[in-house]
């Protein structure tokens, strides 16, 4: 059963668009969850306040992580998935039963973890690295998840080889559906690398295991940790070409050139997961050296493809409706007053100068040893997977709102400013984290000045001020994540129909028309745009090595 | 008609052919991954000597 939108044109398989309702609501719920723990994670850390005792704080530590990092970010990205791969393809769902089979034993799997964690039986973080023992329901919950997540996967190329077969597309997979696929490959290593390591995890914890080694498991858990973050960036990417589409009208310049730079990913961005064992010293230089630098270089080449092709595409698109004027009328005249616009432009600034810098520098093995382990690690991620990927997450639901769940968005107004606010809040949080961490600020530790300890150590004075700004940061991510989904599920429920384009809040651009002369750069605004975000890492890249020489003096 | 598809289907650089056989692309990622990262890193760690029962000992006391 189809319906063909009358906004889009696109054919909408109804089972299909259901199980995007459905896993797009539960993830919606999930991220709630995960910011109400993460405001009381703030004020804990912040010592002046220091809410929880420290039983609450690991248990909500363990509890954030799952559903902001697990939880939230896959059933959205199921959501994509299926989006992508049926509507984008103008395709048939291949089994809805298979569908709800993963969705339920996705939910099953959340709700048991959850609920095990909160009756204080698996304090273990989410990293759980053993000898922390956890309730052997709480992997069986994981367990459950991602069998679910994988069968979700398995569904999604079941789609791509009906669409193929029924040739609804041409030679090649579109951009945005093919960047999809990517995300679905890395799911695939990165759930795998679960399976391998949560069920001799389980089984040790029924007892019917002897002994889980400890660097045996955090070298395969990593393998799920960092790439399942993977997943995120290549979805993130993916919706990135989308917008740029759905907004002005643009494509990649070099379209070959972007589906490269997903190739890339799929063969070596998992080899990052390295980072979180440079400092292990039972693997050696030569597998950590290969791993975060030679190889990994490459994935982070094709960051860097993107990081131009994007940008480039909204570029080349304006300058082709008439914003021509220097470099940057083409920007100034962007559809800024778009939530969907707004969130992925500042989701792109966010990920590339904050998560993507720090990125490179803290996967080094010379300058990760100036934050290892410090709270400046959960900034990054911050500067990641919250301004990159979360933000971009909640851009693309303004448009979902009115194609998958036909509804007008409530609110439009605090929709215009939501992104914004969101930016400011996690720039903020992510920032003092940062800093925070190069004053050597611990991570994942419920009370930093070690009072009452046999050791007690004094941070810079600047270390008050920082927490101060984190907690600011925090309170108004907090803010602006409720302002969204109070939007989302004010208007998925109770938002009047959208019965027509003409209900349509959203602009959805016909595609730019064809440049009639074309001399020079193409895109030269973000030529320069892109030599700033040089120029910026440099500059960081090098004082992380001044403030390394000034740590270990080496003469 | 076949003799006609013959020389289109060719035309397809080898290049494209790799990218868009996400079966391939599957493989090739999952296959770099697991010697790189898990087998590499699997080996060095099942290497590593065992602790000397008497340094064991002192430490679990």
């Amino acid at each position: 059963m189809f319906r063909t939108c009358d906004i889009t044109g696109f054919k909408v398989d109804l089972q299909s668009e259901k199980l995007i309702r459905y896993n797009a609501v539960v993830s919606v719920v999930s991220l709630l969850l995960a910011v109400t723990a993460a405001l009381l994670l703030v004020f804990t850390r912040y010592q002046p306040v220091h809410l929880l005792n420290a039983e609450w704080y690991y248990r909500l530590v363990t509890f954030h992580g799952l559903n902001a990092l697990i939880f939230w970010i896959i059933f959205f990205e199921i959501a994509g998935l299926y989006f992508g791969s049926t509507v984008l393809l103008n395709t048939k769902f291949c089994s809805p039963r298979w569908g709800w089979i993963a969705f339920i034993l996705m939910v099953a799997g959340l709700v048991m973890s959850n609920v095990i964690i909160l009756m204080g039986k698996a304090d273990v973080m989410l990293t759980s690295y053993t000898p922390l023992k956890a309730h052997p329901l709480y992997y069986l919950g994981i367990i459950l998840f991602a069998v679910g997540a994988l069968i979700a996967v398995a569904l999604f190329f079941g789609n791509l080889m009906i669409a193929r077969r029924d040739n609804t597309y041409g030679q090649s997979l579109p951009l945005v559906v093919y960047g999809l696929m990517t995300a679905a490959i890395i799911a695939v290593i990165t759930l795998a690398s679960g399976a391998i390591i949560y069920i001799p995890t389980f089984l040790w914890s029924l007892g019917l295991v002897q002994n889980i080694d400890p660097a045996m498991y955090k070298l395969i858990w990593w393998g799920l940790g960092h790439s399942s973050q993977q997943i995120n960036v290549a979805a993130m990417v993916s919706i990135w070409y989308m917008t740029s589409f759905l907004t002005v009208g643009g494509t990649s310049i070099n379209e070959r050139v972007s589906r490269s730079a997903f190739v890339l990913y799929i063969l070596f961005i998992c080899l990052a997961s390295a980072h979180h064992l440079l400092t292990d010293p039972g693997v050696s230089s030569a597998w950590k050296v290969w791993n975060t630098s030679y190889a990994m270089y490459l994935a982070v080449l094709a960051s860097m493809i993107h990081a131009f092709a994007v940008p480039s595409s909204f570029e080349s698109a304006q300058r082709r409706w008439g914003y021509n004027k220097g470099l940057f009328q083409w920007l100034s005249k962007a559809p800024w007053g778009n939530p969907g616009f707004s969130a992925i432009i500042l989701a792109i600034i966010g990920f590339g100068f904050i998560g993507g810098t720090t990125g490179v520098i803290f996967g080094m093995e010379q300058t990760n040893i100036i934050v290892h382990n410090t709270i400046a690690i959960p900034g990054h991620f911050k500067g990641t997977v919250v301004i990159g990927t979360t933000l971009t997450f909640m851009g693309i639901t303004y448009y979902l709102i009115p194609l998958i769940f036909r509804r007008k968005i409530v609110g439009f107004s605090w929709a215009k400013i939501q992104p914004w606010l969101f930016f400011i809040g996690i720039a903020l949080l992510s920032i003092s984290m940062i800093v925070l961490g190069q004053l050597g600020v611990p991570r994942r530790h419920w009370d930093s000045t070690f009072s009452g300890g046999p050791f007690t150590y004094n941070f810079n004075p600047a270390v008050d001020f920082f927490w101060a700004l984190m907690m600011l940061g925090g309170v108004i991510a907090f803010i602006a994540t409720l302002i969204w989904i109070l939007i989302v599920v004010i208007s998925v429920f109770w938002g009047p129909k959208v019965n027509g384009p003409q209900d349509m809040q959203l602009t959805i651009s016909p595609l730019a028309p064809a440049a009639k002369e074309h001399k020079g750069y193409e895109a030269p605004g973000t030529l320069v745009l892109t030599m700033i975000f040089l120029l910026v890492f440099l500059a960081l890249f090098f004082l992380n090595w001044k403030w390394l020489a000034a740590t270990w003096n080496v003469n | 008609m076949e003799n006609d598809k013959q020389p289109e289907e060719k035309k397809i650089p080898f290049s494209r052919m790799i990218m868009d056989d996400y079966m391939l692309l599957m493989f090739l990622g999952v296959t770099i991954y697991a010697i790189f990262y898990l087998l590499w890193g699997v080996m060095e760690l099942s290497n590593l000597p065992a602790i000397p029962e008497d340094i064991k000992n002192a430490l679990l006391k």
